[in-house]
């Protein structure tokens, strides 16, 4: 790891000339910077990280052994839980993987308004990182901005699905049920002020002297280890990784949205460091506000129709095995389905994103500083429900 | 420091952004699930709520009466009688499934949510106290112009159609006793349809008549 000179300067000061023997500590599995039950065992020479383990599993539920004895309906009361900030995208992966071993052909209404729903999700998902993290740094105004944003939002979510967290809004087929008239209305009503007081948000985090001290130059992660430890998302895009399943593997209405000449992007970025990482989310939500924009125009224009698919009372999947994986807010989502004919499946895996993202810890935070842990940490975006499933 | 307080100026003359929730409550969306009411007329006991429970948190309890034959020579019927509905709501999930799957509309979901306790036990809501929400639930807000129409409308004209056939026949074959029913039975299909109209998809409470 390669630490600037000044940083090391003040090391050798203190810690120099004396022998002394490495002394481990315990962050958490309580402590408020690992939002959540994450534990990091650091063994620390002075004020240095020598090494660090992840020790993960102390919100383990057993998801993917409860998902064995649930039928698809309930599976996804327990999909949108275990990232509990992006609940619509979990929900979507699991529909999805049924609707293709289904063979159903979802109703282009409810192609849209899913890509709408999903697209919203990861604004709200993001906005929180972009106030909590500099929370973390000791920054407390950005999260009251991101909460003002986060409130405009969940309204409309709240009101088509009834949920301001766990959406439950995914059925096997499309949607539960269909939008509420003015719907559409309300949610460019919403996205409206979001837009135009993002630049507010922006330029206390961008342009803050203290939170770039922390950050531009802090916890590098390199493109080579990121691919390595297969983290993904807006972590993995902002160290150079240019992989974001919207376009490389279009689902819903991704194809359109991210074909020449349509409003999706990708946000990249090189520097892989904790400033980085925190551009690249700022920056992902502006690119889905204008994809929900365009959503919202789509929907709007779409020609009458169901939102959702006549199922039988008893779902049975056929027999057979599939992988769906999607762009979560946090980075790749998947589900390996494998069903045996049964109303439940046999197995889902679950591939989560914020696991990987905090398995490369191991490899980041050696030879940085202990003070410098706290910002690595919060600039990994992870939930701590979607490492322990 | 100029712009900054600028900026505080500007935001000092803008109205406060938060919400005085004790005083003033919040307007929620009929769809919000805060709590669930019941219709306790309207449970046929048919436990299809506390099987698709997906934490099993709906306990069930009935009997079965039976009932005096209605006419002469007829046949005695059984009838469910719902002893207990209790929804634990310390281990409810909120997933709405028990709402969605009830096929006769007893159960809704209510927008109200303050009815947190100090003691766990508490929240165990017996059919009594969910009944009591039922004033709380409101009505579904109509769908997108693009939805397709909802079922119950359909199904809502056909019974009018029907009743309206019903009652020429009856006119055309009998006096006043026949016209009497037959338009009262249209009166209550029109009413469906309005009904229907209202609601989108959930339900309108009380649809379904208890036999007296």
């Amino acid at each position: 790891m390669d630490v600037d000179g000044g940083r090391e300067l003040t090391v050798g000061v203190g810690a120099g000339g004396l022998a002394t023997s490495d002394m481990v500590l315990n962050i958490g599995p309580q402590h408020p910077a690992t939002h959540g039950v994450l534990r990091l065992r650091l063994v620390l020479d002075g004020e240095r990280i020598v090494s660090v383990d992840p020790v993960v599993g102390y919100m383990h539920r057993g998801a993917e052994k409860l998902f064995e004895v649930r039928d698809y309906r309930q599976i996804i009361v327990l999909a949108n839980r275990h990232d509990w900030l992006s609940a619509f995208a979990n929900e979507l992966g699991v529909v999805l993987a049924v609707e293709q071993l289904l063979g159903t052909e979802v109703p282009e209404r409810a192609v849209w308004a899913r890509t709408l729903l999903a697209e919203l999700n990861r604004v709200l998902s993001h906005l929180m990182f972009l106030g909590s993290y500099p929370l973390e740094l000791g920054a407390l105004t950005p999260v009251f901005y991101a909460f003002r944003e986060r409130e405009e939002l969940q309204s409309v979510l709240e009101e088509v699905s009834g949920g301001r967290m766990h959406y439950m809004f995914n059925r096997v087929g499309g949607l539960k049920e269909d939008l509420p008239a003015g719907w559409t209305a309300r949610v460019q009503a919403a996205i409206a002020p979001v837009r135009r007081r993002m630049p507010e948000l922006e330029s206390l985090l961008l342009g803050n002297e203290i939170l770039r001290a922390r950050t531009v130059g802090v916890g590098v992660l390199p493109r080579e280890t990121a691919a390595q430890f297969g983290v993904s998302g807006p972590i993995a895009r902002a160290s150079g990784l240019d992989l974001d399943l919207r376009r490389d593997e279009p689902y819903l209405a991704y194809g359109e949205l991210f074909a020449p000449g349509g409003p999706g992007r990708v946000v990249v970025r090189t520097a892989g460091d904790c400033y980085a990482r925190l551009d690249a989310l700022l920056e992902q939500v502006h690119v889905s506000l204008d994809l929900a924009e365009y959503c919202v125009d789509r929907l709007r224009s779409l020609p009458p129709g169901p939102v959702n698919v006549r199922l039988p009372k008893v779902l049975k999947v056929p027999a057979g095995h599939v992988y769906r994986w999607t762009e979560n807010p946090l980075g790749l989502n998947g589900y390996y389905l494998v069903s045996r004919g049964d109303k439940v499946p046999w197995r889902l895996k679950l591939r989560s994103a914020s696991f990987n993202n905090v398995q490369v810890l191991s490899r980041m935070l050696p030879g940085c500083l202990l003070a410098d842990m706290v910002s690595i940490l919060g600039s990994m975006f992870f939930v701590v429900g979607d490492v322990d499933k | 420091m100029l712009r900054g307080l600028v900026t505080t100026a500007k935001v000092m003359l803008r109205p406060a952004h938060t919400a005085e929730y004790p005083d003033v409550r919040p307007v929620l969306p009929p769809r919000s699930r805060g709590v669930i009411a019941l219709v306790q007329e309207n449970c046929t006991v048919c436990m299809l709520c506390a099987r698709e429970c997906p934490d099993w948190c709906i306990y069930i309890e009935a009997h079965k009466e039976t009932l005096p034959p209605t006419t002469e020579g007829g046949r005695a019927r059984q009838r469910n009688v719902l002893d207990r509905f209790a929804i634990d709501f310390s281990l409810c999930m909120y997933c709405g499934i028990c709402v969605e799957v009830c096929p006769f509309d007893a159960l809704h979901w209510s927008p109200e949510f303050e009815y947190a306790e100090f003691d766990l036990h508490d929240l165990l809501h017996e059919k009594e106290r969910l009944g009591q929400w039922m004033p709380t639930v409101l009505p579904p807000q109509p769908p997108d112009p693009a939805a397709p129409e909802p079922k119950e409308i359909a199904q809502a004209a056909k019974a009018a159609a029907r009743a309206a056939r019903t009652a020429t026949a009856t006119a055309g074959r009998a006096a006043t006793t026949g016209r009497a029913a037959g338009s009262r039975k249209a009166a209550d299909a029109g009413r469906a349809a309005e009904a229907g109209k209202a609601d989108a998809a959930g339900g309108t409470p009380g649809r379904r008549e208890l036999p007296e």
